[in-house]
C-alpha cells in the first residue's frame, strides 16, 4: 500500500508544519502539540459503524502533533472481553479504552481507570464537552458516578436513540412530528400498510442489550425506572409501578397495532434494514445510523428520513437512554503511555477537533459544534434534535453487575413482545428477579407490591 | 425391482444434483453478494449490476487488514497443522508402539478426550493470562501454540488408528536388522502412514483456518486472523454484508485449493486407516 | 477385514490396547531397553508437554476457581470462598436449564441429519462413476466456510422480510415464515443450518469407510439374488457400524459445543428456544463476569458430558460383546 508506506515521512513534515501553524497563532488549541511530543499509545476500540469518523480524527491528531497512535479495532463481539484482558493483566497492552455504557461501571469499580487528575492534575473537562448524565465522573467512596467524584474519563461518541421518521409520509399526509407517545401512536397508525410498510418497527429480540434498550425511551419518558435512586445509591426496584405497566402497554400495544409482525425477532440491524429499504415509517434507533440513511448504496429512502427527540408522555420529559462510549486511561500501563492518552484526550475535547470530527461523520461530544453553523446544514439535520435531547440522557446502569440485571430484563421483555406473558406477569417477574441480584449482592434494596 | 440401470443411474444422478444445489446455491448466493450494493441485497431483487467495490474495500481500502490476515491465518494454519502432526504422531506411535503402563495410556487419552469436549471458550481468557505471562500475547506464536492444543485430541485419535495399522512384525524386523527409533520411524512407519497424515492434516489446517473465538482473545491487529477480520463486518447495528461477502468467499479460496489438490488424499488417506 | 476389531468410537479404545509388549520378543537386550525408555519420552514429550501447558494447567485452574466467588476492586481481584454454592446455584439457572435441554435436542437432530445426509450422499457417490470427483469437491465446501460466516449466510438467506429462502416459498403459494424469530421454527433452523455446515464432514469419513469395504461381500450378495435394499440393510450397514459409531462420537463431541452458529443466527432467542449450553456459558462466564459461576458452569458441563459419552461407549462394547 504505497500511501501507508509513506506515511510516516510525512508526519514528520506535518510536525514541523503544525509548530509553524502554531506559531503564527494560527490554531490556538494545537499549542499542546508543538508542546507535548509524546510516547506512542495504543488506543482499543470496537468495530462500528461510526468508527471511521474516530479513525480520520487519530489521523488528523497524529498529522498535527506527529504523535504515534496505534488503533486496535476489534469486532464488536468480544471487544468487552479483550478490553477485561488487558486491564487485568500486571502489564496491560491498551492505553486508552473505549468503553461503551454497558461496562464503564464495571471498568470504574474495578479499578482499571486512572482517575484523570492522578495523571495531570491540571486537566480540565471542557466546559462544553457533555457529561452524559454524570458518567464521566465516579465517587469511589459513595460508589456512584456523580460530579462529586473523580473525572475518569472523556466521552468519545454520545449515543442514544433518536426518533426517526419519513418525512416524506408526513408531508404526503399533512402530519407534524411527534413530541409525545400519544401524537406518535396517532402518526404510526396513520402510516401502518402492512405488509408493504409498517407504522413503527422495533427492535423487540432478546440479545446482549436489544429489546432492554429499545424499551428505555419509553420506559423513562412515561416517567418510570428501574430504580428508585441510583445516584443517591437506593437501588429500591420501581420497574413494576404504574408508569412502568404504562410503559410497557403501551409499548407492546403499538407493537401489536401498528409494528411489524415478528417485532419478537428483530435486531437494531434488522430495525435499520426496515428503514433502509423502506418498509418502516418510524424507528427509534441510535443516533450513529443516519450516515446510512443517506448513502445510496445502502438505502432507498435517501434524503427522505427526519429526526425528532424520542417522545415523552404528556408532563415528562424525553428519556433517551444512554448507549454511548467513554475514552478512560488504563490503570495497569506506563506513565509515559498514560500521558501520551490524556495529551490526546486533551486534543479531542477542543473545539476545533470537534468540528473536524462531525465533518468526517462523528457525532461531536461538544456543545460547542451543535452551535456550530454546521449544525443548521441538511447533512446535519440530526443534530438539532440530538443538542435537545443529550442534556436528558439517562444512564441505566450504575453499578457493575448491571449485566445481570440486563440479561433478565431481555429475557422478560422479550417474552411479553412474544405475547407469552402479560405486561403485568413480566413486569413482576422481572422485578422479582432485579430484587434477587440486588440482595445477593446487598445492595440497599427493595421492591414494591406486585402489580395486579 | 425391475429398474434398468440406466433409469437408476438417471435418478442417482438427479438427487446428487438437487443436493449440490442445496449446498452450492447458499455459497455461490454468498460469492454473488460480494458484488452487490447493499441496498440491492437487502431489497431482495433477484437481479442486480456487479460492482468489485466490495472487494476493493476488503483488499485495499486503509482501514483493512485483509492481505496481512490472510497471511497470518496461512502461517498459523500451516504451522499449527506441522507441530500438531508431529506431536501428535509421535506420541499416537509412543502410546502404541513403546512399553508405556497401560494405566498411563488411559489416563493420556481420557485426558486428550475430556479436553476435546472442552468449550474452547472457557479456556480462550486462561490461554490469553498464560501467553501474556511468558511474554508471547500478541504473537503469531500463541495462536499457533492454542490451535496445535486445540486440534491435538483429533490429530491424536485420527493418527492413533492409523500407527496402529502399521504391521507389528515390519517394525520388529526392522528392530533386528539394528534400526535405532529415528531410523525405525523414518523408514518404515512415515512411508505407511503418510497418506493418514495427509487426511489428518487437512482437517487440522481448515479447523484452524475457522477458528474464531481462541484467535479474537489472543490477537491484535497485526496478528488478526481471518475469521477475525470477517467478524468485523458484523458490527453493533449495521451488518455489512456485502463486505463480509465478499471476505468469505476470499476466504474460502485456500481452503478450496487444498481441498481440490489434496482430497484424493484426504478420501484415500480416511479409506485407509482411519474409519474401516 | 473385521469390523469388530477396528471398532474404534475413541481413542482410548482404540490407541490404548498396546499391542507391542505382547509380542516382546526374548531378544530384548539392555541397548534395546535404554533406547525404549529414552525413545518414548522423546516421543511423547512434545505432545505431552503442549497438553500439560495448555490443557491442565487452565482447567485445573478453572476447577479451583469454581469454588470461589470473584470481584474486582483497585485492579486487583480477591477470591472469596464459596464452597459448593456455584454448583448449587446452576440448579436454579432457567438459562443452564434451557441450555442442557436445547443442547441434547440440537445434538441428537442435527447429528443425526448430518450422519442420515451424509450417509445417502456417500452411497450414492461410490454409486456413480461419471462426475464423481466434482459432487465429492461440492459436497465438502460447506466445512470450509467460517462458522461466523455460516451464520450470517443463514441469517440472510432466512430474514422474514427479504431472505431467498422465503422469497423462494412464496413462489409456490406459501406465506412467508419467520424461521429464525418465532419459537416453533428457530432451534429447527438452527439445527437445519448445522446440518448444512456438517452433513460434509460425516460424508467424508462415510465415502471413505464405504470405499474400504471390501467388494467380495458385494458379488457374493449379487450371486445369492439380493436386491439393492437387502445389499444396504445385509451387507453395507453392518459392515459400516463401526465407521458410524466412530463418526457419530465425533460429531456429537463438537455438537454439544456448538456455538459460533448460535450466536451470530438467534443469540438464544426468541426467549430460551435456542439456548444452548455453550451460550449459555458464554454469557454468565464471559458477558456476566460470573468467573467463579462461570468455572463452576464449564466443570459441570465436562462432567455431564463424561457421562454421556460413557453412557455411548458402554452401549457400544454391550453391542460390540453381543456379536
Amino acid at each position: 500500500m504505497p500511501g501507508q508506506s509513506g506515511k510516516r515521512g510525512l508526519t514528520r513534515r506535518q510536525v514541523v508544519g503544525a509548530g509553524g501553524a502554531a506559531a503564527l497563532g494560527f490554531a490556538a488549541p494545537w499549542r499542546y502539540a508543538a508542546a507535548a511530543k509524546v510516547a506512542p499509545m495504543t488506543i482499543v476500540i470496537n468495530q462500528s459503524p461510526w468508527f471511521d469518523s474516530f479513525r480520520k480524527t487519530v489521523e488528523l491528531y497524529e498529522k498535527e502533533t506527529g504523535n504515534h497512535v496505534e488503533l486496535d479495532v476489534n469486532p464488536f463481539a468480544g471487544s468487552l472481553e479483550k478490553q477485561r484482558n488487558s486491564v487485568r493483566a500486571a502489564n496491560g497492552q491498551y492505553d486508552l479504552l473505549i468503553m461503551n455504557s454497558g461496562w464503564v461501571a464495571e471498568m470504574y469499580f474495578g479499578g482499571f481507570v486512572e482517575p484523570i487528575a492522578a495523571i495531570d492534575p491540571s486537566f480540565k473537562l471542557d466546559p462544553d464537552v457533555y457529561t452524559l448524565d454524570n458518567t464521566v465522573y465516579f465517587d469511589a467512596d459513595k460508589k456512584t458516578m456523580s460530579a462529586s467524584g473523580k473525572l475518569m474519563s472523556v466521552p468519545i461518541s454520545p449515543l442514544i436513540p433518536l426518533l426517526y421518521y419519513r418525512g416524506d409520509l408526513y408531508k404526503e399526509a399533512g402530519l407534524k412530528a411527534p413530541e409525545t407517545f400519544a401524537e406518535l401512536e396517532a402518526n404510526a397508525k396513520k402510516l401502518h400498510k402492512p405488509p408493504s410498510r409498517y407504522g413503527i418497527v422495533q427492535r423487540g429480540a432478546r440479545g446482549p442489550a436489544t429489546v432492554s434498550y429499545d424499551f428505555y425511551p419509553y420506559l423513562y419518558g412515561f416517567g418510570g425506572g428501574i430504580f428508585k435512586n441510583q445516584a443517591a445509591g437506593d437501588y429500591t426496584v420501581t420497574l413494576n409501578n404504574e408508569a412502568g405497566r404504562t410503559a410497557l402497554d403501551y409499548y407492546l400495544r403499538i407493537a401489536k397495532e401498528a409494528g411489524h409482525p415478528q417485532t419478537a425477532s428483530l435486531e437494531q440491524a434488522e430495525v435499520i434494514q426496515n428503514m433502509l429499504t423502506g418498509k418502516a415509517a418510524h424507528i427509534m434507533v441510535v443516533v450513529s445510523a443516519w450516515s446510512q440513511m443517506d448513502d445510496p448504496d445502502k438505502s432507498a429512502v435517501v434524503d427522505k428520513v427526519e429526526f425528532a427527540v424520542t417522545p415523552h408522555a404528556e408532563g415528562f420529559s424525553t428519556g433517551p437512554g444512554l448507549g454511548h462510549w467513554l475514552g478512560g486511561i488504563a490503570r495497569n500501563v506506563p506513565d509515559d503511555r498514560k500521558r501520551s492518552a490524556l495529551e490526546f484526550l486533551r486534543w479531542f475535547q477542543t473545539r476545533e477537533a470537534q468540528l473536524a470530527y462531525t465533518k468526517v461523520g462523528g457525532i461531536p461530544v461538544s456543545a460547542a459544534s451543535y452551535r456550530d453553523p454546521i449544525a443548521q446544514e441538511r447533512r446535519y439535520r440530526w443534530m438539532k434534535p440530538l443538542g435537545e435531547a443529550l442534556p436528558h440522557a439517562v444512564n441505566i446502569y450504575q453499578f457493575p453487575e448491571a449485566s445481570e440485571v440486563i440479561s433478565i430484563l431481555e429475557l422478560g421483555l422479550n417474552q411479553a413482545v412474544a405475547g407469552n406473558s402479560t405486561s403485568v406477569q413480566a413486569l413482576n417477574s422481572m422485578a422479582e428477579q432485579i430484587f434477587g441480584v440486588m440482595s445477593k449482592r446487598s445492595y440497599n434494596t427493595g421492591k414494591l407490591p406486585a402489580l395486579l | 425391482m425391475t429398474t434398468s440401470p440406466r433409469a437408476r443411474s438417471l435418478i442417482v444422478h438427479a438427487l446428487l444434483i438437487a443436493a449440490a444445489l442445496l449446498v452450492l446455491i447458499p455459497v455461490v448466493w454468498v460469492v454473488a453478494a460480494g458484488f452487490r450494493t447493499q441496498i440491492s441485497l437487502l431489497s431482495g431483487a433477484f437481479w442486480f449490476s456487479p460492482v468489485l467495490k466490495n472487494f476493493n474495500e476488503v483488499l485495499f481500502s486503509k482501514t483493512s487488514d485483509f492481505l496481512v490476515n490472510y497471511r497470518n491465518s496461512l502461517v498459523v494454519g500451516t504451522l499449527s497443522t506441522l507441530i500438531c502432526l508431529v506431536a501428535a504422531t509421535l506420541a499416537a506411535w509412543s502410546l502404541n508402539r513403546m512399553s508405556w503402563p497401560r494405566w498411563f495410556v488411559h489416563i493420556f487419552l481420557g485426558w486428550a478426550l475430556v479436553f476435546h469436549m472442552f468449550p474452547a471458550l472457557a479456556l480462550a481468557s486462561a490461554w490469553f493470562t498464560i501467553m501474556r505471562t511468558v511474554g508471547l500475547d500478541n504473537t503469531l506464536t500463541a495462536v499457533v501454540l492454542a490451535h496445535t492444543v486445540l486440534n491435538l485430541p483429533m490429530a491424536l485419535w485420527l493418527m492413533g488408528v492409523f500407527v496402529r495399522d502399521v504391521p507389528v512384525e515390519l517394525e520388529e524386523a526392522a528392530r533386528l536388522d539394528g534400526a535405532t527409533t529415528p531410523v525405525l520411524l523414518w523408514r518404515i512407519v512415515l512411508p505407511i502412514i503418510a497418506p493418514g497424515l495427509a487426511a489428518t492434516g487437512i482437517l487440522t489446517f481448515v479447523f484452524s483456518w475457522n477458528d474464531f473465538g481462541v484467535a479474537l482473545t489472543l490477537t491484535m491487529k497485526q496478528t488478526a486472523t481471518v475469521p477475525v477480520a470477517i467478524a468485523k463486518f458484523a458490527q453493533d447495528y449495521e451488518i455489512l454484508y456485502t463486505q463480509m461477502a465478499a471476505a468469505a468467499a476470499l476466504s474460502i479460496l485456500p481452503a478450496l485449493v487444498l481441498l481440490i489438490i489434496g482430497q484424493r488424499y484426504i478420501v484415500a488417506g480416511l479409506t485407509q486407516g482411519a474409519v474401516k | 477385514m473385521k469390523p469388530s476389531a477396528s471398532a474404534a468410537a475413541q481413542m482410548a479404545a482404540v490407541v490404548a490396547e498396546p499391542s507391542a509388549p505382547a509380542g516382546q520378543p526374548a531378544a530384548a537386550d539392555f541397548q534395546r531397553g535404554l533406547d525404549e525408555r529414552v525413545w518414548r519420552w522423546l516421543t511423547l514429550s512434545p505432545a505431552l508437554l503442549l497438553l500439560l501447558a495448555l490443557s491442565v494447567l487452565p482447567l485445573v485452574n478453572l476447577f479451583a476457581t469454581s469454588f470461589f466467588t470473584v470481584s474486582w476492586s483497585g485492579g486487583h481481584s480477591s477470591f472469596a470462598a464459596a464452597g459448593l454454592n456455584n454448583y448449587r446455584a446452576l440448579a436454579g439457572d432457567t438459562l443452564f436449564r434451557a441450555g442442557i435441554l436445547n443442547t441434547i435436542l440440537f445434538a441428537l437432530f442435527a447429528v443425526g441429519g448430518q450422519m442420515l445426509c451424509g450417509f445417502v450422499l456417500a452411497l450414492l457417490c461410490t454409486g456413480v462413476t461419471r462426475g464423481r470427483l466434482l459432487y465429492r469437491t461440492i459436497f465438502i465446501l460447506p466445512i470450509l466456510v467460517p462458522g461466523i460466516v455460516v451464520g450470517a449466510i443463514w441469517k440472510l438467506l432466512l430474514n422474514f422480510d427479504f431472505g431467498l429462502v422465503n422469497q423462494a416459498i412464496a413462489l409456490v403459494g406459501i406465506d412467508p415464515l419467520n424461521w429464525l424469530g418465532s419459537a416453533n421454527t428457530a432451534l429447527a433452523s438452527v439445527i437445519f443450518v448445522d446440518i448444512w455446515h456438517w452433513t460434509p464432514f460425516c460424508f467424508l469419513l462415510f465415502l471413505a469407510g464405504l470405499q474400504s469395504l471390501p467388494q467380495d461381500v458385494y458379488e457374493a450378495a449379487k450371486i445369492d439374488g439380493a436386491s439393492g435394499w437387502q445389499e444396504l440393510t445385509y451387507v453395507t450397514l453392518p459392515m459400516m457400524l463401526p465407521t458410524i459409531m466412530v463418526t457419530f462420537a465425533f460429531r456429537l463431541v463438537l455438537a454439544f459445543k456448538v456455538f459460533d452458529e448460535v450466536y451470530l443466527l438467534t443469540g438464544g432467542g426468541p426467549g430460551t428456544s435456542t439456548q444452548v449450553m455453550s451460550f449459555t456459558l458464554y454469557q454468565r462466564f464471559f458477558r456476566e463476569d460470573q468467573t467463579g459461576y462461570g468455572s463452576a458452569m464449564s466443570v459441570a458441563i465436562i462432567f455431564m458430558t463424561c457421562i454421556l459419552l460413557s453412557a455411548a461407549l458402554a452401549a457400544r462394547g454391550r453391542m460390540g460383546a453381543a456379536k
